[in-house]
């Protein structure tokens, strides 16, 4: 036997006139509190309302805060009592009585979907007697209720959120591609800068050739002006003409190579494939196919091993070229 | 409705770190994804934790009630918040049993004439002080 105290809704059991109408009231102020957007004062009125015909004989203040605190042993001694006590015209009306207090502004939360289940349970209602009664009287049909332990529901309920989570996302994303690009440009300059270096070099090591050249050419000349002296006018004048010629053939190639600046590894490239510089990607491709076709080494494998050494040189060549290509352009 | 605790074998009071544990660590993706948006979000999960709590009390009430098969409890809810049997027994019952003994109680209390036996019982206390007192104040007046 146990010796704890009397609990609140066992003194307003014992106290009451009929336990039947207690323990309905509670349970009916239950499904009253998961209602929402309703204020405390309407839940009381509403309460005392549904119940003016029952016969418990005490406050509604007292059952109302038993039902807030949510009290489970009150709820099951009430639930027990509306078991033992209830006929079958009576469970009806329950259930119609805690449906009427449940949907009054036409919306049925989520929690007294399961609690309109549980009573219904309790007292013996069928589902289809369920549903039939609730569409009568709300003029809806008893849905199923939805399930927030879903990602759908809230993809429903809070658009707000995935738009936002969207958006930050795609900003995120929008960052992220800039720092690629800026990285991408960073690289390319380097790059460039490399390269022009490279080719800076290459024409100082060009120019001082040139200039080698020119004090060679330089002694030759005065070489040859002390033999011209020395010998006839004839001869003299013809190869000064020679060396006119020479010196002409000289500046052209010199201006060549100056034109043709800057010689870098793509035009290089480009060459290898036998295109003009500013070709197009699909230029290259189309390029390096018909040259792999034309120098492939087993072409030439019924011929000398020689040849097919230097095809499959050449090949190689075209290959580098092409796969360079590809990475750059 | 699921019980997504249960699921990721969390308690309902896990804190965010735990709840971020477990989600990045579940192999189902989708619900992964599920526990992602409800657990996650303060919002969502406010509003899960409360519906939680509702049918947490109800399947208790259920299980008490031996309503764990009944007509509206099927589909994932019943398989998430049935519990077994615990051995609580009626509360009905126990309010009887209580009412009952209180009541022996009262009968037995009225039968023994309480409040005569009290009084008795404190003018026999009353009697033996004053004789102490006595015996006290003779044996100074000797001394």
């Amino acid at each position: 036997m146990s010796m704890a105290r009397f609990s609140p809704f066992e003194l307003v059991l014992i106290n009451s006139r009929s336990q039947v109408d207690t323990a309905t009231l509670l349970l009916l102020a239950w499904v009253l509190v998961h209602r929402q957007h309703v204020s405390e004062g309407q839940r009381r009125r509403r309460l005392a309302q549904v119940t003016a015909q029952f016969r418990h004989g005490h406050e509604l203040g007292p059952v109302m805060g038993i039902a807030h605190s949510q009290n489970l042993q009150a709820i099951q001694l009430a639930a027990e009592i509306l078991r033992k006590e209830c006929s079958p015209e009576r469970s009806l009306s329950v259930i119609h009585q805690s449906i009427a207090v449940a949907t009054d502004d036409g919306e049925l939360s989520m929690a007294n979907h399961y609690i309109l289940r549980f009573l219904a349970d309790l007292l013996n209602v069928t589902p289809t007697t369920l549903s039939t009664l609730f569409y009568e009287l709300t003029g809806r049909p008893f849905s199923t209720p939805e399930d927030p332990s879903r990602h759908v529901y809230w993809e429903q309920h809070n658009p707000d959120y995935f738009t936002q989570k969207a958006r930050e996302a795609a900003a995120e994303q929008q960052a992220r591609e800039d720092a690629e690009e800026q990285a991408r440009q960073k690289a390319q300059q380097r790059e460039q800068k490399k390269q022009r270096k490279q080719q800076e070099k290459q024409r100082q090591q060009e120019e001082a050739q040139a200039r080698q050249e020119n004090t060679r050419q330089e002694r030759a000349r005065k070489q040859q002006r002390d033999e011209q002296q020395r010998r006839e006018r004839a001869r003299g004048e013809q190869a000064k003409h020679d060396q006119a010629r020479r010196e002409r053939a000289q500046g052209e190639r010199r201006q060549w190579q100056r034109t043709s600046l800057p010689p870098d590894r793509t035009s290089r490239a480009l060459a290898v494939l036998g295109l003009p510089p500013g070709a197009s990607r699909s230029d290259v491709r189309i390029a390096y196919r018909r040259m792999a076709q034309l120098h492939h080494p087993d072409r030439f494998y019924t011929e000398s091993e020689h040849k097919v050494a230097l095809a499959s040189a050449r090949f190689q060549r075209i290959k580098n070229a092409y796969d360079y290509l590809m990475q750059t352009y | 409705m699921r019980d997504l605790y249960q699921r990721l074998s969390l308690s309902s009071k896990a804190s965010e770190q735990e709840i971020q544990h477990a989600v990045t660590g579940c192999q189902n993706s989708a619900l992964r994804q599920d526990a992602e948006t409800v657990l996650t979000v303060n919002v969502h999960r406010d509003t899960y934790d409360t519906l939680h709590h509702t049918l947490s009390d109800i399947g208790c009430l259920r299980a008490r009630l031996g309503l764990t098969h009944g007509a509206h409890w099927q589909g994932d809810v019943a398989n998430d918040f049935s519990m077994p049997p615990d051995n609580a027994i009626s509360r009905h019952d126990e309010l009887v049993d209580r009412v009952s003994s209180a009541v022996s109680l009262y009968n037995r209390w009225r039968r023994w004439r309480g409040p005569w036996l009290l009084i008795a019982m404190f003018a026999t206390g009353a009697g033996i002080g004053i004789v102490i007192g006595f015996a006290l104040r003779l044996g100074l007046a000797a001394g």
